[in-house]
């Protein structure tokens, strides 16, 4: 019997005057690797920032490790470890590799505590499950697109997480490289147990890795295995007219222009 | 000018120069990677009016600059939270406003006052002992509270959600940056002015972005030219009887410069 570790009940999110996502009912057990679709504007973002504590339920309620979601503590939200958008990270910020990851001890630490030699290990072994630690001392802004996610999704595991939340981790990524992030995610999740929610809007990508799909336009439409949510019905009542099915059973979402299939 | 040394004057305003070089340069760092920069120039105005309003009252001006400082700092940080309007428009909105107070008060002075000038100029040859030990007190305080929280300010500088989102307190440490920042302000006010101070927090932290690619170093590289800028300036100042705050910002834009010149990361882009 595996055990719940994030439980959405009928819970509603949103900003001041917008829902972006309304009664969601979901459980996510330990161990899972959850692929959540959608459409643009869907929520997908909204639920992980919801997932992080973010932003309380208007109603319902969301829980983490058993722990209400407007009560999340700092012990609690250290152990999700987040990777977040692309676009919302300035690419030429000062920083080493190493400083990078080793601000994924932050939370952890607490205030007034100074990182020890044992942090840094944690952040080279991190760097290492990663197979970026040749790089440890060079400048995050010198890296390509594809080695960025690595340095930041060891930044995720040095927080030692239970939970791995990846927001578009393949997007503006080269395609041979957005291959080789999701078979290091698909390690991660295999090796160190992980629970992994990755989002995505590339549904090809990922049907094939993930336990469960959750597929979201501001309600949950669907969540189940691959080939019980991929239903061209389904997907059809969701995406409308931006959906092409081909022979190849390939499913392609045309409203995305960075997709290369 | 070894001899110019000796006199009592030119000590304290080596040593005020230099105090207000390193704070400002410090906290600096983080003002320019958080994007903050123009809230700098929006408290010094801001803090300038306080010093107005404190003559024409006859109240003490240091304590009435951190008032308007602070209130116009937090001012800022609401209406980023908050998201309704650009920060930029949001700054210049508070920018005009607080000098069109300045403006006002000293309109309302009926005799010229060269000191409240002192304080939009800069006069750091002026600086007396109890200037200089509000200066010193003050700037431990910034920099104490500056290295117990780097490693939060670091984070927030670098991605406020992301260390939200890890724990970190980041809203409290933004508004802990903010009000920093008011203080360096009104400490500067004195040595390099009201008109000046914002260079002195954004020149030294750029002129160092030029030259590494490391958060430590960079702040170290900052607060070493933010100091030696300072106590350049002041030295060139007493030399050639220079105004002393134009001297201070003018060496150190020049630094700078000579920064963009040389910059590894420029000559990196020429080779590739």
């Amino acid at each position: 019997m595996t055990t719940s570790i994030i439980r959405f009940s009928h819970a509603t999110f949103g900003f001041p005057g917008v829902v972006a996502l309304e009664d969601i009912t979901l459980d996510i057990s330990e161990g899972e690797f959850i692929g959540v679709i959608g459409p643009n504007g869907s929520g997908k973002t909204t639920l992980c920032r919801a997932i992080l504590g973010l932003m309380p339920p208007f109603s319902g309620s969301l829980k983490i490790f058993d722990c209400a979601c407007e009560e999340l503590h700092c012990h609690h939200r250290a152990r999700i470890g987040y990777l977040p958008q692309k676009e919302s990270l300035d690419r030429n910020f000062p920083i080493t590799v190493l400083e990078a990851v080793m601000m994924g001890r932050y939370g952890a630490l607490g205030l007034f505590k100074r990182p020890s030699a044992e942090d840094r290990d944690i952040a080279m072994h991190a760097l290492e499950s990663v197979s970026m630690h040749d790089h440890w001392k060079g400048a995050l802004g010198h890296l390509s697109g594809g080695q960025q996610q690595r340095v930041f999704i060891a930044r995720a595991l040095a927080q030692q997480p239970q939970v791995l939340l990846l927001d578009e981790p393949t997007t503006g990524i080269d395609i041979t490289t957005q291959y080789s992030v999701l078979d290091l995610v698909q390690r991660l999740h295999r090796d160190m147990g992980l629970t992994v929610l990755l989002v995505t809007h590339d549904i090809n990508m990922i049907r094939g890795r993930v336990d469960r799909l959750v597929l979201l336009k501001t309600r949950l439409y669907a969540a189940g295995p691959p080939e019980e949510v991929l239903r061209p019905e389904i997907l059809r009542e969701v995406y409308g007219k931006d959906l092409v099915i081909t022979e190849k059973d390939l499913i392609i979402v045309e409203d995305y222009h960075h997709h290369h299939h | 000018m070894i001899e110019m040394l000796s006199y009592d004057f030119m000590q304290r305003s080596l040593a005020a120069a230099m105090l207000v070089g390193a704070v400002c340069s410090a906290i600096g760092v983080f003002v320019v990677l958080r994007g903050l920069a123009f809230v700098g120039a929006g408290t010094a105005h801001a803090a300038f009016a306080g010093v107005a309003l404190a003559y024409l009252m006859g109240w003490p001006p240091l304590a009435v600059a951190i008032v308007f400082g602070l209130a116009t700092v937090w001012i800022t940080g609401l209406m980023e939270e908050q998201g309704r309007m650009k920060l930029d428009v949001s700054i210049g909105i508070l920018y005009t406003a607080t000098m069109a107070l300045a403006i006002l008060f000293l309109g309302l002075m009926k005799t010229y006052n060269a000191e409240v000038y002192g304080y939009l100029f800069g006069s750091v040859l002026s600086v007396t002992a109890e200037e200089l030990r509000i200066i010193a007190v003050l700037g431990f305080c910034v920099v104490g509270a500056l290295l117990i929280f780097s490693k939060e300010l670091y984070f927030i500088a670098f991605d406020q959600e992301m260390a939200e989102a890890s724990g970190v307190p980041a809203r409290r440490i933004f508004y802990l940056l903010l009000t920093l920042v008011a203080v360096t302000v009104v400490v500067s006010l004195k040595t390099v002015g009201a008109i000046l101070v914002f260079a002195m927090i954004l020149i030294p932290p750029s002129t160092a972005y030029q030259l590494t690619h490391s958060l430590a170093q960079m702040t170290t590289l900052s607060v070493v030219i933010g100091t030696l800028c300072a106590a350049g300036g002041v030295l060139l100042s007493s030399a050639w009887d220079l105004p002393s705050g134009p001297a201070i910002v003018l060496l150190a834009t020049a630094v700078f410069f000579l920064s963009v010149l040389f910059s590894p990361k420029r000559l990196k882009r020429f080779a590739t």
